[in-house]
């Protein structure tokens, strides 16, 4: 049986045309098993985020292969893309929507079945606690406000695979705990997460399994305890350095 | 394609555009309110002018040898002006009729027409004052015939002896102007009826005025007089209303969705990006037609109501046939802006680089729907086969009733191909990764340097192109061929490249590709100069068959560039060695080094040759200079250096100068001479390819 998520060989150059080609993943391998949170951790510029794009469909990979429950990111990209949600820092919503009509647009451009579309809508607006906003535009919510319809569009379509990438960048501690806390939620409904950060406590609490990537290849995947075992180190940080130093 | 989710993208765009109280205020009730208000503002400050200048006393003086005479002629005016008959034309009678006027007695009538105490003077010349004043006159008149400026046939012939009223007046100030007007009419009519009844005194047979009586008919009914009028810039007026309007939602659509961060989020949903761009073009589309809808209705209400007055002869007649075959014409012409403005928000990165885009492709798109005011353009020629301006051509010809089937059927094929072309090309440039990472890849304003010299010198070349042709055409001492060359190859081909690696701190050894090239590519370089100048001259006759150069301009050229009274070595100085040197470093040098990566190699050598050819300003010039510069650059990358285009640049000129002095009609040969010379053109350029060093640092091709 195959996983949720698996990757061969997942590479992608960009051509810059000031720096010439630039290999942002250089031939990546792993998987995410149904349920669990996956972490991809490592620093900027690792080739996290090129990573995450190429199995959210945004971009096309320039080698290898990657397929989200059972298609193929290359040959199936709208299949894939219906099974998941993207979150990251840089999507953002429409400024002049209201909130719930955020949340009813983005379930039905995922064909949703439309006759439980505002049930649902429903239902997200009651969970992330945005009843009192839900017809106020966009533009006019705070930080923390936007950042729940987000998650609330993210899972709009009630997705089987999330893709959080660095879900808690430019949060306040409180807004980042309740992110962390929805993805755990998300999880334990049954939900598989690909998870990316620079921030290895987070990654420590949250991820089943974790993956350190590093200039565009992939150092190590396994269970913290696993690699606590292979590195004898004791925390994420110095579990990270063991293996960037190693290059 | 999904159409549930088009329909779904389509009422989610519309439904933000109309919730952007800016947009909707500048783009629908801004032009609603704004067009009655100029035309009522400008309807009510011309009543203003008329009644302000209907009640001023206007005040003049009279100087010169025969201030008498003219005074007297000034009162016979002023009897002529209170008894203008009620029936006149107009505002003509009107305005003599309240013309109030009063000589004012001064010793320095320019002085006080300066100072504004009078209005105008009248200076009245003697006949022997007049006469040399028109011998002046007559001079300068035979020195601007022999400058090229043809002689009037019509101009009056003056008659030696005849005294002149000279009227001086300030024509920057509106009542000065308007009281000299009235004056000069008013003496012309004393003039017309003096000679009458000088005429009629002496015993002339008639009415002075009823020797030739002349009167115009025209076939054209006033519907087609009107109709041609329209049908010139219809389609101007309707394409300036659809891009104006689409630009409104088309900069927001991509450009303002990237600067927020929404395409990202957009692109991730299950909607198809053939999806997105058809929802995205049926918006523009929608906003487009429907502005052009309000201003149309809108100029409809004001002639309704008069606000608008049209002459009286005005008459637009459209039957049903026109309808249906402008529907037809402008169908694709509304897909095609929806398209380019899409396409054109995608390029840019954000909102205000997308402004900055849209002057000029709205500049370019305006120019083609001028086409219908072209004079003597039938769309039974080549214009029927280009975009747009055939369109424009079109529906004059269906606004005068003439309908040529076969060729609207043309138009309509072009345009739907070209509009097809377009909006594949948007759905193309929305899967395109720059969309998404090019914001995070351009780092070459922070780095400077060779980074950032690869992203400004395109720019660098339009503004030489621009201070050529500027300098060209207004400093007159470099008029000579001599000195605008000298110009051009020193200070535009060498020094502004002198000065870019400097600026740019660029390694000159690399931006100026000097670099050693394998001896044997030497043979094939050698070879492609005999070669490569006949090919050229080929293309030149080819390119000819399309747009034909006449002989004369040709032989303008030649003597231009060929003076007899220059020594041959300076010949071949100017016009072989200092181009090659100083235009292989501006183009092959740093041209070609700064747009290294940004084309593929084939891309490459046509973009470099086409900035080559455009340098050579004369347009006959720029297809065979072009075709020279793609040929250069290909050479200097498959060799990696500047010095064999500088031979083969040198050489060619030196064979095109030498078959002109020799009179060799290199342009008359039989056509398969140009054929051998390609086939030998191509061995030197296999032999060039076999032996090649290829320049550092290029984009791969495409595999």
């Amino acid at each position: 049986m195959s996983e949720p998520v698996e990757v061969r060989g997942l590479a992608k150059t960009f051509y810059d045309e000031n720096r010439g080609e630039i290999q942002a993943v250089k031939a990546v391998d792993f998987e995410c098993r149904e349920g669990e949170i996956f972490g991809l951790l490592g620093a900027n510029g690792a080739g996290k985020t090129t990573t995450l794009r190429m199995l959210a469909t945004i971009l096309a990979p320039t080698a290898g292969s990657a397929t989200i429950l059972g298609h193929d990111v290359t040959a199936e990209p709208a299949a894939v893309r219906r099974k998941l949600g993207f979150f990251s820092a840089s999507t953002a919503l429409y400024p002049r929507l209201t909130a719930r009509e955020t949340i009813e647009f983005f379930a039905r451009i995922n064909q949703y079945p439309s006759d439980q579309v505002l049930k649902r809508v429903g239902y997200l607006v009651e969970r992330f606690g945005l009843a009192s906003y839900a017809d106020a535009r966009i533009e006019k919510l705070s930080t923390g406000m936007k950042q729940k319809v987000s998650i609330a569009r993210t899972v709009a379509h009630d997705p089987p695979l999330l893709i959080f990438d660095e879900p808690t960048v430019g949060l306040d501690v409180l807004n980042a705990l309740e992110m962390q806390e929805v993805i755990k939620e998300f999880r334990n409904q049954g939900k598989t997460i690909v998870f990316s950060t620079h921030i290895m406590s987070e990654a420590e609490k949250l991820c089943d399994r974790i993956a350190i990537i590093h200039g565009g290849r992939i150092l190590a995947c396994d269970t913290l305890e696993k690699l606590r075992q292979a590195t004898g180190a004791r925390y994420l940080e110095d579990i990270f350095v063991h293996y960037v130093k190693s290059l | 394609m999904n159409w549930r989710i088009v329909r779904l993208l389509l009422a989610n765009e519309l439904k933000m555009l109309v919730r952007d109280r800016r947009t909707v205020v500048v783009s629908i009730v801004l032009p609603v309110f704004i067009m009655p208000l100029m035309l009522l503002g400008t309807r009510f400050v011309q009543e203003r002018r008329a009644d302000s200048l209907r009640r001023v006393t206007y005040k003049y003086s009279i100087a010169g040898a025969e201030a008498k005479k003219a005074r007297a002629l000034v009162e016979k005016a002023r009897e002529i002006a209170s008894q203008l008959p009620e029936e006149g034309d107009g505002d003509r009678k009107s305005d003599l009729a309240d013309f109030k006027f009063e000589e004012v007695r001064t010793d320095d009538p320019e002085g006080d027409l300066k100072a504004k105490k009078i209005h105008f003077y009248l200076e009245a010349l003697s006949g022997e004052e007049a006469d040399a004043l028109a011998h002046e006159e007559a001079r300068k008149q035979q020195a601007e015939e022999q400058e090229g400026e043809r002689p009037d046939p019509l101009r009056p012939v003056r008659v030696a002896g005849v005294p002149l009223i000279r009227i001086h007046f300030q024509g920057d100030q509106d009542e000065s102007n308007a009281g000299r007007g009235r004056v000069q009419r008013l003496l012309a009519g004393v003039r017309r009826v003096r000679s009458e009844e000088i005429l009629r005194g002496r015993g002339f047979p008639a009415e002075p005025k009823q020797i030739v009586e002349v009167e115009s008919r025209s076939l054209a009914t006033p519907g087609q007089v009107s109709g041609s009028f329209v049908g010139r810039f219809l389609t101007f007026f309707l394409f300036m209303l659809m891009l104006s309007g689409g630009s409104v939602v088309a900069m927001d659509s991509i450009a303002g969705e990237k600067e927020r961060g929404s395409l990202e989020t957009l692109l991730t949903t299950a909607a198809r990006r053939a999806e997105i761009v058809a929802a995205k073009q049926l918006s523009i589309l929608a906003v487009a037609l429907g502005i052009t809808f309000i201003q149309v209705a809108n100029i409809l209400v004001y002639l309704t109501f008069k606000v608008i007055e049209l002459p009286k002869d005005f008459v637009i007649e459209i039957p049903p046939a026109a309808v249906l075959t402008l529907l037809l014409l402008y169908t694709p012409v509304a897909v095609l802006v929806a398209s380019v403005l899409l396409m054109v928000s995608a390029y840019a990165k954000t909102y205000k680089e997308a402004q900055f885009y849209f002057f000029p492709v709205n500049l370019v798109c305006l120019v083609f729907a001028l086409a219908s005011v072209l004079p003597g353009v039938s769309l039974r020629s080549a214009i029927a086969v280009v975009p747009l301006a055939n369109v424009s051509v079109a529906v004059r010809e269906v606004m005068v009733g003439k309908y040529d089937w076969p060729m609207i059927a043309l138009t309509f094929l072009v345009m739907a191909l070209t509009s097809f072309g377009i909006a594949r090309a948007s759905t193309r440039m929305l899967s395109k990764e720059r969309l998404i990472t090019a914001s995070e890849s351009d780092v070459a304003d922070l780095e400077g340097g060779a980074s950032l010299f690869s992203k400004h010198v395109l720019r660098w070349y339009a503004l030489l192109w621009a201070v050529m042709f500027a300098v060209a055409a207004n400093i007159p001492q470099l008029a000579t061929f001599r000195r605008q060359l000298l110009f051009n190859e020193i200070v535009i081909f060498l020094g502004a490249p002198a000065l870019m690696i400097w600026k740019y701190r660029l390694n000159w050894r690399d931006a100026l590709a000097l670099r050693g090239v394998n001896p044997m590519a030497w043979i094939g370089v050698l070879l492609s100069i005999p070669s490569g100048h006949l090919v050229g001259i080929g293309v030149f006759r080819l390119a000819n068959i399309f747009v034909p150069v006449s002989e004369r301009v040709l032989e303008q050229f030649s003597r231009s560039i060929l003076p007899g009274d220059v020594p041959l070595w300076q010949l071949f100085f100017f016009l072989s060695v200092l181009p090659a040197v100083c235009e292989e470093i501006g183009f092959r040098g740093t041209l070609l080094y700064g747009l290294r990566r940004k084309f593929r190699p084939a891309a490459l050598a046509l973009v470099v040759g086409t900035v080559f050819g455009l340098f050579h300003v004369a347009l006959f010039r720029i297809i065979p200079t072009g075709f020279l510069g793609v040929i250069l650059t290909a050479i200097a990358l498959l060799t990696g250096s500047i010095f064999p285009g500088m031979v083969v640049h040198a050489g060619n000129n030196a064979f095109g100068v030498w078959a002109g002095l020799q009179e060799f009609p290199l342009g008359r040969l039989d056509w398969w001479i140009y054929v051998a010379a390609g086939i030998v053109f191509a061995l030197s350029f296999y032999i060039v390819y076999r032996n090649r060093t290829p320049y550092p640092g290029l984009r791969a091709p495409r595999r």
